[in-house]
């Protein structure tokens, strides 16, 4: 399947980037000094993994180290081959533009899943030398967690690539997206919400309700949300289920219409 | 069947027109040759019969299938050689011909595909690495994959030098003999000269001239150049020449007499020294050169022939200072 080969292309294209292992690299030993850094000191302590990825680890590396990498690796998905000429290449052959666009996302998506696994590879190390109790399952559930999320901001990135003619508005785009979803979601959504407020008051919501929504609006946080309930064993379930539940929605919202949306300008373009 | 089709097809960029009008039909089987100085729209040209451009107006069949609706099919059974392409630098040259052929879901074997363009030894390198030759050599056989019904080759001699373009065109031939349709373009006339059944001459979007390449030339101007080598050749045999019907002008250039006449007047050039009793030592042909054909349909309009012809013909009594010398291939002629 057309798809499928695309997929398959990019993958082994992306693997081999670079820059990609070095940020993996990076990541990677970030967290095992985070991990070495924060392990009880006192043979008294009690050490939970879960404490270490919620507190430590996930606000400080994850959410921010995580979409970068993901951003790095779409945002040059479609429009560098368009730039460079390798695109002309790529659709000489049985491909149609949406194979292209979610080919993309497949292969690069998946690339960066596995560096996100390799990338704790090490620290899981660490964790299992370290005289500290560790919790294999936990660990591994997060890591599916921060791979998702990396995922969601290769489908942004690749989406807002394959709507770029040039590479440099697609790197615009890319850091755009960064800045947007990890620096600065909560002050430009509270702002919008103050700004709205006569607006708001209409709506059949509370503003608090529509803060909570624009919360979990952003990726970054849907991600945080989710994996802080599954750490604390309460995945889908407690008070937060339905605000679990719109941020997995949210999450599936943000890896499909982004390329949706790329493609329609994609499609449109003369190449 | 038609190979290629395309009806009216106007391709506007902005306020630029690529392409105005253009009605071209290229006959299954056929090899055609798509010919124009750059800029001339070729290649925008190429990109809507891949869909890669859309037309502004008009149609563009290809396989029997609008490539506006049916573009995947189409190149399912298309191989093509973009021009302006770029590789995968970091993937190895067989893994691009891996994946055209699972992209076209044939069964061909990469190795086997790159030892015909010859780049079986830079299998397991880098594409990032070879050089602009190689990379021709590598698209070619990813459009090789699965013997497509039809070859799109856009400029496939650039990069390559005489031994690869030699190469290349015995490739075209072969997949000609295949029963493949070939169309290429090419602002280079003498690539094209041995190998196309036909050849269209594209000029500022518009489609000037449309022929065989023998029937360009008698269109340019049915007139061959005749070198003889005739030593002794005094005024009188000069003279006698000249006089005959068909011949529009004699040079002399030491041993060497340069006859400008009618393809059909040779025999009596050479019985008209004869019998002024020069004796005869060799003679060639010299067609028109195919670079001059070009021009004159390029640059200045081809229905001036007669103008073209009388100032690409050396004049009486001056050296023969024929700077198409160098492209013309000197056919030897058995007497």
């Amino acid at each position: 399947m057309s798809l499928i080969a695309i997929a398959r292309k990019d993958f082994q294209e992306t693997v081999r980037s670079r820059g990609m292992i070095a940020l993996v690299v990076l990541f990677s030993l970030l967290v095992a000094a985070f991990a070495f850094a924060v392990r009880p000191t006192a043979e008294s302590e009690q050490f939970a993994t879960e404490v270490l990825l919620s507190v430590f680890i996930g606000p400080f590396l994850v959410t921010t180290l995580v979409p970068l990498v993901g951003v790095v690796v779409g945002y040059n998905a479609v429009s560098g081959e368009r730039e460079s000429g390798s695109l002309k290449l790529l659709l000489s052959l049985p491909h149609s533009r949406a194979d292209v666009v979610f080919g993309k996302v497949v292969g690069r998506g998946a690339a960066l899943a596995l560096a996100v696994f390799a990338g704790f590879l090490l620290p899981a190390l660490v964790l299992i030398a370290a005289p500290v109790v560790f919790n294999g399952g936990a660990f591994l559930g997060y890591t599916v967690f921060a791979a998702a999320l990396g995922v969601v901001f290769v489908s942004i990135a690749v989406g807002f690539s394959a709507a770029s003619s040039t590479q440099r508005r697609a790197l615009i785009g890319g850091v755009a997206i960064y800045v947007l979803f990890v620096l600065l979601w909560g002050a430009v959504t509270g702002r919008l919400v103050g700004a709205a407020g006569p607006l708001v008051d209409a709506l059949p919501v509370s503003a608090t309700q529509l803060r909570v929504f624009l919360r979990v609006s952003n990726p970054t946080t849907a991600v945080e949300a989710l994996s802080n309930a599954f750490l604390g064993e309460q995945l889908f379930s407690g008070e937060t289920a339905n605000r679990q539940l719109s941020a997995a929605a949210m999450l599936v919202f943000w890896t499909l219409a982004p390329p949706l949306a790329g493609l329609l300008k994609f499609d449109a373009d003369d190449l | 069947m038609t190979a290629i089709e395309l009806r009216g097809v106007t391709k506007e960029f902005g306020d630029v027109t690529a392409v105005r009008d253009l009605d071209l039909t290229v006959e299954d089987g056929e090899v055609y040759g798509f010919l124009g100085p750059n800029g001339a729209g070729k290649s925008t040209t190429i990109d809507m019969l891949l869909d890669l451009v859309r037309p502004t107006a008009g149609t563009v069949r290809v396989l029997g299938a609008d490539v506006a609706t049916d573009g995947v099919d189409v190149r399912r059974r298309t191989g093509v050689l973009p021009d302006g392409f770029s590789v995968y630098d970091r993937l190895s040259g067989r893994k691009h011909v891996e994946f055209a052929v699972e992209s076209k879901e044939a069964a061909d074997d990469p190795d086997a595909l790159l030892a015909r363009v010859g780049l079986a030894d830079a299998a397991d390198r880098a594409a990032g690495e070879y050089s602009k030759g190689m990379r021709q050599r590598l698209a070619l056989a990813m459009a090789l994959v699965d013997d497509p019904d039809l070859l799109v080759l856009d400029e496939p001699s650039s990069g390559l030098d005489p031994a690869g373009a030699k190469e290349m065109r015995e490739i075209v031939r072969a997949e000609a003999e295949r029963g493949a349709t070939v169309f290429f373009s090419s602002h280079i006339l003498e690539q094209v000269d041995a190998a196309c059944d036909r050849v269209g001459i594209l000029r500022d979007g518009e489609l000037v001239a449309e022929d065989s390449v023998e029937g360009l030339r008698e269109a340019v101007g049915g007139e061959e150049t005749l070198d003889v080598a005739a030593a002794g050749a005094d005024d009188e045999a000069v003279a006698a020449v000249r006089a005959l019907d068909g011949v529009s002008g004699v040079t002399r250039d030491g041993d060497e007499l340069v006859v400008n006449c009618d393809s059909d007047t040779k025999t009596e050039v050479i019985a008209a020294l004869e019998d002024a009793g020069v004796a005869v030592a060799d003679f060639h042909t010299r067609e028109a050169s195919l670079e001059d054909l070009f021009l004159a349909y390029t640059e200045g309009g081809a229905a001036t022939r007669d103008a073209d012809a009388a100032a690409s013909a050396p004049t009486e009594g001056e050296p023969t200072d024929d700077a198409t010398d160098d492209d013309s291939a000197p056919e030897e002629v058995d007497r």
